[in-house]
């Protein structure tokens, strides 16, 4: 290694960076120390919006305070609010992309014209079409898909009214949305307005420009990203609590290995279908391997680790390491968070690299376009392909021997049955144990890795504080597989991290004090649950009131800050860690940081000390909690008829 | 009930008695929780989503917003 920093806090990535750095293989961690973040952009004081820069406009080193002004006369405040407007765009229009191709899936699967997907879960079909006020009485189950899928495509060029989603948050929610005007229309309209209004010299008041960002980030969370989840449960299934496990050493020597690594969970399903066909297993005999090993990186691990209990080999930072295992025939990815390095670290190996959607190619890579209508026959090409590079490996095959157990799959709906079972299901539990103070708060704590961070440090620190406190965590995409790997998925961690109260309630439910709701797309699943317990009552009657924060400790991608911006433009006080986009200007940074919580009663932080983050979150919901009067424990008093007189 | 484990503990006045032991099965899970497979057909499904769910499927439960007007 250059130097003697740490990179991970996982030994199985360490175990593979040193391999990596023997063969002289590079890799993102390798190029981290090549390449330095640029002074300029990392506080997003540049310009490039139009050709008569880019204008690049530092802080004075000598501390002088000079005007900064672009070559047209945009104010620093401008330039910052654009680009952090437009990070709101690209990552929203992310998770919605994948939201429509799903929907076009969806409605090929209700018409009978894609193969190898079906509708699964019927429960969640009824309550979804009921959200879009659907007729179901009578109505067979394709008729009710049919008009759902028609319904939930129009979301996405709907020009005029509001999302349906929109409804399902809390009325006062709702009405301060309304009144600031920030409630989205379609999700398309909303991308397109931001990049319009980025353009250069159209919308100058970052005040201004921020009310849309939030606009466009509530199109995602309430929208793109809860026609994903809804959907896809649909399809796929409701996850439902499942044993799986995490890290490279799920990888086998024996096996065939085929990692699927991206977002969009529709290929990933039908390979979990086709590596049980029978034509399949025998083939794979004939090729002398044990078996097809599935395995998932990133969000598609999620999905499939949620609903199939598929092991999880490694989040974002270990996709190339997977393949410097030697170990892998082949990786399929699709959108979103994919390396182009994975190219070369593939060459280096016999590995094939095989692109799946139409929407992103890497040069280089084998693509093998999946279209719904013959999706299975796909899945079981691409399984053909990696039986027939097993006996291509050149290399001696090195897997680290750590992986862990964990129970993913508490969907929201999974945590109202957990709660009460199918008779009483309720929220009523969590509230009255966080209005009786053994739980102190809930968090929601998401995003990505970050090569700036060492690999899953920030995670563990930061979630390892708020348990030990007595505030349920509840996570999703990275961030949820670093807590695997690190044991904090299983009931057992619970007696082992959490605070007596915490572990005493994590006890008699029998859950973890982390749950995994899923992929980044699942952010959604913590607003409902969020929602549920607003709606339950006891606790406020906004998302604001109620003792709770969220936090992206190793983010890296836009998603991760339109992800932010629409749990901020919700009510939630959100902190990020590694670095933070608006540090060119003070008062766009005042404004996300304080003036937020007059308009949204929740704003940004940046701490990138996850204990000093995860204590900014407990102070926060110390603050809640003293708003709502549960700060303090109190005797319970039995009123008789002339107290109760007396309380007129 | 026969294979229910109890253990021998003092209740607040010094007295011996016993109590129901732990009551989950050891080892490791195969199956997923599928809790909704229990709820065979539509109309359970229904009755579940108006009950259960009924944060946003209830005409007669509002919680913390009863009384509110709809935004």
């Amino acid at each position: 290694m250059p130097d003697e920093k740490i990179r991970s806090i996982d030994k199985a990535t360490l175990k593979l960076l040193e391999k990596a750095e023997k063969e002289k293989i590079g890799t993102v961690f390798s190029r981290a120390d090549e390449i330095k973040p640029c002074p300029i952009g990392v506080e997003e004081s540049c310009c490039k919006v139009c050709a008569m820069g880019p204008c690049r406009l530092p802080r004075s080193k000598k501390g002088e305070a000079k005007e900064r002004v672009g070559v047209c006369g945009a104010t620093i405040e401008t330039i910052v609010a654009r680009n952090f407007a437009r990070k709101v765009a690209a990552g929203a229009a992310s998770h919605s992309d994948h939201a429509r191709e799903v929907v076009h899936t969806f409605i090929k699967t209700a018409r009978g014209e894609a193969q190898g997907f079906a509708i699964k879960d019927e429960m969640k079909l009824l309550a979804v079409a009921l959200d879009f006020g659907i007729a179901i009485e009578g109505r067979e189950i394709k008729d009710i898909a049919m008009e759902l899928g028609e319904k939930a495509l129009k979301e996405f060029g709907k020009q005029d009214g509001e999302l349906v989603y929109i409804g399902k948050a809390p009325l006062k929610r709702q009405e301060l949305w309304k009144r600031l005007g920030v409630t989205p229309r379609g999700i398309d309209r909303e991308v397109v307005e931001i990049m319009h209004r980025t353009h250069m010299g159209v919308d100058q008041d970052y005040k201004h420009l921020l009310l849309h960002a939030a606009r466009t980030a509530l199109a995602d969370g309430w929208g793109g990203s809860m026609i994903s989840t809804d959907l896809q449960d649909i399809m796929f299934g409701t996850p439902v609590p499942v044993l799986g496990s995490i890290n490279l050493g799920v990888l086998k020597e024996d096996h065939v290995n085929v990692v699927v690594h991206g977002h969009e969970p529709l290929l990933p399903e039908l390979l979990v279908v086709a590596s049980r066909d029978p034509e399949v297993r025998k083939m794979t005999e004939d090729a002398g391997a044990k078996g097809i090993n599935l395995a998932g990186m990133c969000c598609s691990a999620n999905e499939v680790l949620m609903r199939h209990g598929i092991p999880c080999a490694g989040n974002f930072l270990q996709q190339e390491l997977a393949l410097i295992t030697g170990a892998v025939e082949l990786m399929t990815v699709d959108v979103q968070c994919e390396m182009q390095g994975l190219k070369n670290v593939a060459e280096c190996f016999h590995t094939r690299l095989i692109t799946t959607s139409d929407r992103a190619m890497i040069e280089g890579a084998t693509h093998v376009e999946f279209h719904p209508e013959h999706g299975l026959d796909t899945a079981k090409k691409i399984l053909k392909m990696a039986i027939e590079n097993y006996p291509n490996r050149r290399h001696a095959v090195y897997i680290p021997d750590e992986s862990r157990d964990m129970v993913a799959g508490f969907s929201h709906e999974t945590i109202n049955y957990l709660l009460g079972g199918l008779f009483r299901a309720s929220y009523r539990p969590l509230n009255d144990n966080i209005m009786n103070g053994r739980i102190r708060g809930v968090a929601g704590v998401v995003g990505c890795n970050n090569v700036r961070t060492p690999h899953d440090s920030a995670h563990i620190a930061m979630i390892k504080e708020l348990i030990r406190n007595d505030v349920l965590v509840l996570t999703t995409g990275c961030a949820a597989m670093a807590c695997g790997k690190e044991g904090l998925l299983t009931p057992e961690a619970a007696k082992l991290y959490a605070g007596s109260g915490l572990a005493e309630v994590c006890e008699a439910v029998g859950i973890p004090p982390v749950l995994h709701l899923g992929s980044c797309v699942d952010n959604s699943r913590i607003l409902m649950a969020a929602t549920a317990m607003v709606k339950e009552g006891g606790l406020g009657d906004d998302l604001s009131d109620l003792p709770a924060a969220g936090a992206a400790p190793e983010w890296m991608s836009e998603k991760a800050i339109a992800i932010g911006q629409y749990f901020v433009a919700s009510g939630v006080f959100t902190v990020f860690g590694t670095t933070w986009p608006t540090s060119g200007s003070e008062k766009v940074t005042r404004h996300l940081f304080e003036e937020y919580e007059e308009l949204y009663k929740g704003m940004w932080a940046y701490e990138p000390d996850p204990v000093e983050a995860a204590q900014l979150m407990i102070r926060h919901i110390d603050k809640k909690r003293r708003a709502l009067g549960i700060d303090k424990a109190r005797d319970r008093v039995l009123f008789d008829m002339a107290m109760r007189r007396a309380l007129d | 009930m026969s294979d229910y484990k109890y253990e021998e503990k003092e209740d607040f006045a010094g007295r011996k008695v016993k109590v129901l032991g732990p009551t989950y099965e050891e080892g490791k899970p195969e199956d997923r929780g599928d809790w909704r497979s229990k709820l065979g057909s539509r109309e359970d499904a229904l009755r579940y989503i108006r009950t259960a769910m009924r944060y946003w499927y209830s005409k007669e439960w509002y919680g913390s917003e009863k009384r509110k007007q709809e935004a």
